[in-house]
């Protein structure tokens, strides 16, 4: 043992197990079984999200009849949609899945699993804080449960709850406050998570494991939780001001004559919203972005191409998030000199996205590619991504903007970045690391099933939605074919909405090949190391890891990406290289031969 | 190397004590708590900027501010709430520095201080609040008293929430069986942005 590892042991001394139910897997303060906790709930409310936008597509495709199985059930009378009902329907899809499906299952579980397994750490700095963190989330998906269940239903001032809808003069009814508390809460529980990781990442790195030595995942997740640090607050602030103008009489954001006296200025929502929600975009694909940069990585058989570029773009975006966020607000009427420097900070965030997806393309180039689940999902992430890249061009300017301003090629546009690039990018984690969370593998023929109909269901349904938006159809409309100009669009929802149902339905490959990996007796135990990869939770530890994940802190000797190097082939037979494994034959025999 | 680790929590021989300034370094759990609070206070300082955001964009489209019937916002009373907020930073300084000393009484006693001038300034602020609710400052009134009770409320709850600890802190300071001094100096960390955040709002609400 090295002084560095021991001063690191010193630190972190293995502690018993916990042995009492609720301990170890209700309040568990085990990282690991937090991640988990974190997975079940976002997987849970993905679920729920899903669903939603089910009814939405089939409001899209046939406004007016009254949807099957379900309609009666959630309706009642003859199981229409009716006009609050749908607006409720699509605020609650947004809200679901951005706070409570996608940033659980991306943030929670991979930042909780792999931030101490990747660096080298027997648990996270503050793990208590990690407990609550778990709980307060959990608090504020009951809000959003409770919220369907008051007088005038749930929240229906779009995810964005722009004022003044959201206020009382908009939706009066005691949902729209639970939704607001409930993104409150989430906040908390999101600021406790990103003071952990930022903390954990600083303090608990496994000697040898410098910044640059970091797996790109982490790199992601550990900006991702920067930016929640730093912009969550601001969310919560805005949540905050809402909660007092709706239940304190204060007038932050009424105006006009809902205002008393003077009144505020519902553009101040926009602001502070946005100032968040730009960044929050960043917040759910930067974890992706790293789990795909070394995804990719592993199953070419190739280091990450220029690694450093892809970290110091990775930063680069994350400091250039907080300065574009002007560019939802195009249409307020703000200085068009403002807006204009906000144009151009946005265009030039696709340089260092360039280089980001780049390196990517040029990682996979000429690399001996293995088609498993987890590498045909970020292969298909790359894709859609670059889709809702490119599409962000045309939106990020101005005069573009007017034109598409609030049509569903804005929806197309973030759906593909946001819904399409976050979900599969999650699912490619998930897929590569079940074998280390559970101890077995996920069935391949499943998950390959469930991949075509991921990719192709997202690329469809995000694509005809680009297509009507391009074609003028406005977003989140009751019954869009009420505009003559809009009723040539028909054939092209009910096809979506047709390709939309097929995505849905294809989920259940996952359900079925999840359920039947973590609670089946037959799935074959997956072993330390199934994907023949080099980063320390396949490396230097057992799947599932133990309590303490590390019976010794390893010291890392090299890289993420160390695969097809000759010497490695040559010393060990293998053509990757764990990060803290010391190769045999290499440094020191031979030194001591030298010296004789 | 288990020395190393009780280095943290070692007493300062007893003679030397009073006469050397003796100060501890930190050890690794104490770090990484520091870096952590620091991590938390950065955060949560991004919430009152956004909050100084809404204020500024506010009031600059604000046509009169502040507005012509509202009645004058005391200074005096105020700017003494200052004096008495910045007296508590400097007590739980005392209590501080009296922790690395292991001075436990004199610490529990700073404590006590802070806790007290702490409510000695909430109690000052519920005199401001009731005075202009009097006057017909009310919170339904438009922008300018939304504003004012919204964030004089909300930086109240973070005393509260201060006062609470410290006091809690100066009962568990009583004894020194075992050190509680990065406990005293992060929630002292807390004191001081909560001091700091009052200073922006007296300067900007008050007196600008």
């Amino acid at each position: 043992m090295t002084p560095a590892q021991a001063l690191m042991e010193e630190a972190q001394p293995i502690h018993p197990p916990p042995t009492s139910f609720w301990r170890k897997y209700v309040f568990s303060i085990d990282h690991k079984m937090i991640a988990k906790q974190f997975l079940w709930a976002g997987l849970l409310f993905l679920l729920v999200g899903g669903l939603l936008a089910m009814l939405i597509r089939w409001q899209w495709a046939f406004p007016y009849r009254p949807v099957p199985v379900l309609g009666k059930l959630l309706f009642g009378g003859t199981g229409a949609i009716g006009p609050a009902t749908y607006q409720q329907i699509f605020t609650t899809h947004g809200l679901v899945m951005i706070f409570f499906a996608v940033t659980p299952v991306l943030i929670g579980t991979f930042g909780n699993l792999l931030i101490p397994l990747m660096i080298g750490a027997r648990d996270m700095a503050f793990p208590r804080l990690n407990m609550y963190s778990f709980w307060t989330f959990v608090l504020s998906q009951l809000l959003v449960l409770a919220s369907f269940f008051t007088d005038l239903g749930s929240a229906g001032a779009g995810w964005t709850t722009y004022a003044p809808l959201s206020t009382n003069v908009g939706t009066p009814g005691m949902g729209q406050t639970l939704i607001v508390a409930a993104v409150f809460v989430t906040g908390a529980s999101s600021t406790m998570g990103a003071v952990n990781y930022i903390t954990t990442v600083i303090r608990l790195r496994a000697p040898g494991m410098t910044y640059m030595r970091l797996p790109l995942t982490i790199w992601g997740i550990w900006l991702t939780a920067i930016l929640n640090a730093l912009f969550i607050p601001v969310l919560g602030s805005a949540a905050l001001l809402l909660l007092l103008d709706r239940n304190f009489g204060t007038q932050f954001f009424v105006a006009g004559a809902s205002a008393v006296n003077g009144g505020g200025d519902p553009i101040l929502w926009q602001h502070l919203f946005w100032i968040f929600g730009h960044p929050e975009v960043y917040i759910m694909i930067l974890p992706a972005w790293g789990i795909l940069g070394d995804v990719l990585s592993f199953f070419a058989r190739k280091p990450h191409h220029w690694y450093r570029g892809t970290v110091w773009a990775m930063v680069l975006v994350t400091v250039l998030s907080a300065m574009v966020y002007g560019h939802h607000m195009f249409m307020t009427g703000m200085s068009p000199l403002l807006g204009e420097g906000f144009m151009l900070f946005t265009l030039l965030i696709s340089i260092p996205s360039m280089v980001v997806v780049v390196n990517w393309v040029l990682t996979v180039w000429q690399g001996s590619l293995r088609y498993d689940t987890p590498m045909l999902f970020a292969l298909g992430t790359v894709f859609v991504f670059g889709v809702g890249g490119l599409t962000g061009l045309f939106l990020g300017d101005i005069s573009m903007d007017l034109y598409l301003h609030d049509t569903m090629f804005v929806v197309g546009h973030f759906h593909f970045t946001m819904a399409a690039a976050s979900v599969m990018g999650a699912f490619t984690g998930i897929y590569f690391w079940f074998p280390k969370m559970f101890g077995r593998r996920l069935d391949e023929r499943l998950g390959k099933a469930h991949f075509w109909f991921t990719f192709l269901g997202l690329t469809l349904v995000f694509g005809g939605q680009l297509l009507a938006g391009y074609a003028g159809q406005q977003r989140r409309l009751f019954d869009p074919f009420q505009y003559t100009f809009i009723q040539g669009l028909r054939g092209l929802n009910q096809w979506t909405s047709y390709f939309a149902f097929a995505l849905f339905a294809g989920q259940f490959f996952f359900v079925v090949n999840f359920f039947k990996s973590v609670f089946g007796r037959r799935a074959a135990p997956a072993g330390a190391n199934p994907w023949q990869v080099t980063t320390l939770e396949w490396t230097a530890t057992s799947s599932p890891p133990p309590f303490h994940n590390f019976d010794r802190i390893p010291e890392v000797v090299r890289g993420p990406h160390e695969f097809s190097n000759p010497e490695v082939r040559r010393l060990t037979g293998r053509d990757f290289a764990g990060q803290a494994e010391l190769l045999p034959g290499g440094g020191e025999p031979a030194m001591a031969a030298g010296k004789s | 190397m288990a020395q190393r680790g009780d280095l943290g929590r070692e007493a300062a021989p007893g003679p030397v004590r009073d006469l050397v300034r003796y100060r501890r370094a930190p050890h690794g759990a104490e770090r990484t708590a520091h870096v952590g609070m620091a991590v938390f206070l950065g955060s949560w300082a991004m919430l009152f900027v956004a909050l100084f955001f809404a204020y500024a964009f506010v009031r600059g489209r604000a046509p009169t501010w502040p507005p012509l019937d509202a009645p004058p916002l005391p200074r005096l009373l105020p700017g003494l709430n200052t004096l008495v907020i910045a007296a508590s930073s400097a007590a739980v300084v005392r209590a501080v520095r009296a922790q690395e000393l292991r001075r436990a009484r004199s610490s529990a006693v700073a404590l006590v201080g802070a806790a007290v001038l702490g409510a000695i300034f909430l109690t000052l602020q519920v005199a401001v609040w009731t005075d202009l609710w009097r006057q017909g400052l009310v919170p339904s009134g438009g922008p300018y008293p939304s504003v004012f009770y919204a964030f004089t409320a909300f930086h109240a709850l973070h005393v509260l929430v201060g006062l609470v600890a410290l006091a809690w802190l100066a009962f568990r300071a009583r004894s020194a069986a075992h050190s509680i001094r990065t406990d005293v100096r992060l929630w002292g960390w807390y004191w001081h942005f909560v001091g700091v955040v009052w200073a922006a709002l007296y300067v900007t609400l008050y007196l600008a």
